[in-house]
């Protein structure tokens, strides 16, 4: 199993962390992600998914005109929906997380 | 810095296959912008464009539109406007030319044939958009699509001499009505879309042999002289229509 196909399904949470610590934009995202080790993830592989979560309402967006100038840059934050979500993430995460840890140790 | 040339060509793909997928075009607008900035970004740091969306292009359009709603409304309106405006030009056509006479097979046919070439045209784009470049294989297709409303038309005009379905002749009354209604048409839209082109190009069609109607010239030098008008006219006024898009990107 290669790391993108793991990386599916818990993305999503990863992504509500990161907008979860404060507003952010989707290349500062990969940046962090690829801070925290994620350099699996495929740059472009974020945005058909931040649709999605914007439709499911978990995160908000509004348009920032950038410093330099030049075109606007959307930026996320998480609506109340999101950090529920998110919550509900962590839980489960950490049920997984710690299932699969223990199951191979013991395999160690 | 400006984007590359690679980065460029992606994003103008991804917008010609999300608009002619029917998605939203603010929302497609949305994404395009974000992916510009993203692109922006990542070349500052020395990556390209198949770094971001990975090897395959089509792929990735089809991923991003997945996600994005039909824009049933937005179809629904552009189809319909379609529809009148190029059901108006035949009739404004017949109209000029002797009066309208209408099958009831024609009646449905012509909208049949707009609908089937505007579906087939928007999945010409999609393709075009999202396949590998191969210019032999492009206008092929190309020639294909642009080949289709021809042959229907002729199809239904053989059909429609072979089946005798129930028809309407307008009368003198009926024919000066559908006129000023075809005219009403093109001028509403005009205005609506704030540009005379759906004006110009019946006006461009049909005047010329009208008014040529009333001279007393030969019926040949009328025909002669009311086509050399026609694509002469049509052709200046396309001349300055490019020019203008192209002063109104200069400017930006």
């Amino acid at each position: 199993m290669s790391s993108s196909q793991i990386l599916k399904g818990i993305l999503e949470g990863c992504l509500l962390s990161i907008i979860g610590k404060g507003e952010t934009y989707g290349y500062e995202m990969i940046e962090k992600l690829n801070d925290y080790g994620f350099s699996m993830v495929k740059e472009g592989s974020i945005y058909p998914l931040l649709l999605r979560m914007k439709k499911e309402g978990l995160v908000a967006t509004h348009q920032k005109p950038l410093p330099s100038g030049g075109p606007k840059r959307k930026y996320y934050t998480l609506t109340e929906t999101g950090e529920k979500e998110l919550i509900e993430f962590k839980q489960r995460w950490d049920a997984v997380s710690k299932s699969v840890d223990r199951l191979l140790e013991e395999e160690g | 810095m400006i984007l590359s040339k690679e980065s460029q060509d992606f994003l103008e793909n991804l917008r010609l296959y999300l608009v002619s997928s029917g998605k939203n075009e603010s929302e497609s607008e949305e994404i395009i912008s974000e992916l510009e900035d993203h692109l922006y970004e990542a070349e500052k740091s020395g990556k390209n464009v198949e770094d971001i969306v990975g090897r395959s292009p089509k792929d990735y359009m089809e991923q991003v539109a997945s996600e994005m709603t039909f824009d049933r409304k937005g179809i629904m309106k552009y189809g319909g406007i379609i529809i009148v405006l190029a059901f108006s030009y035949l009739l404004l056509g017949d109209a000029v030319r002797g009066g309208i006479e209408l099958s009831l097979l024609e009646a449905l046919g012509y909208p049949l044939i707009f609908i089937s070439f505007t579906l087939l045209t928007a999945g010409l784009f999609r393709h075009l958009a999202s396949s590998k470049k191969n210019k032999t294989k492009e206008w092929t297709l190309i020639g294909i699509v642009g080949m289709t409303p021809i042959l229907l038309f002729l199809g239904l005009i053989y059909l429609n001499k072979v089946i005798v379905t129930p028809s309407v002749t307008f009368s003198f009354a009926a024919n000066v009505i559908a006129v000023i209604a075809t005219i009403t048409v093109f001028v509403i839209t005009a205005l609506w879309i704030k540009s005379l082109v759906t004006i110009m190009i019946p006006a461009l069609l049909y005047l010329p042999e009208v008014l040529l109607g009333f001279t007393n010239y030969g019926e040949e030098t009328q025909l002669l002289a009311s086509t050399i008008i026609m694509f002469g006219g049509l052709f200046i006024y396309l001349l300055l229509m490019g020019r203008k898009d192209v002063n109104k990107t200069g400017a930006l």
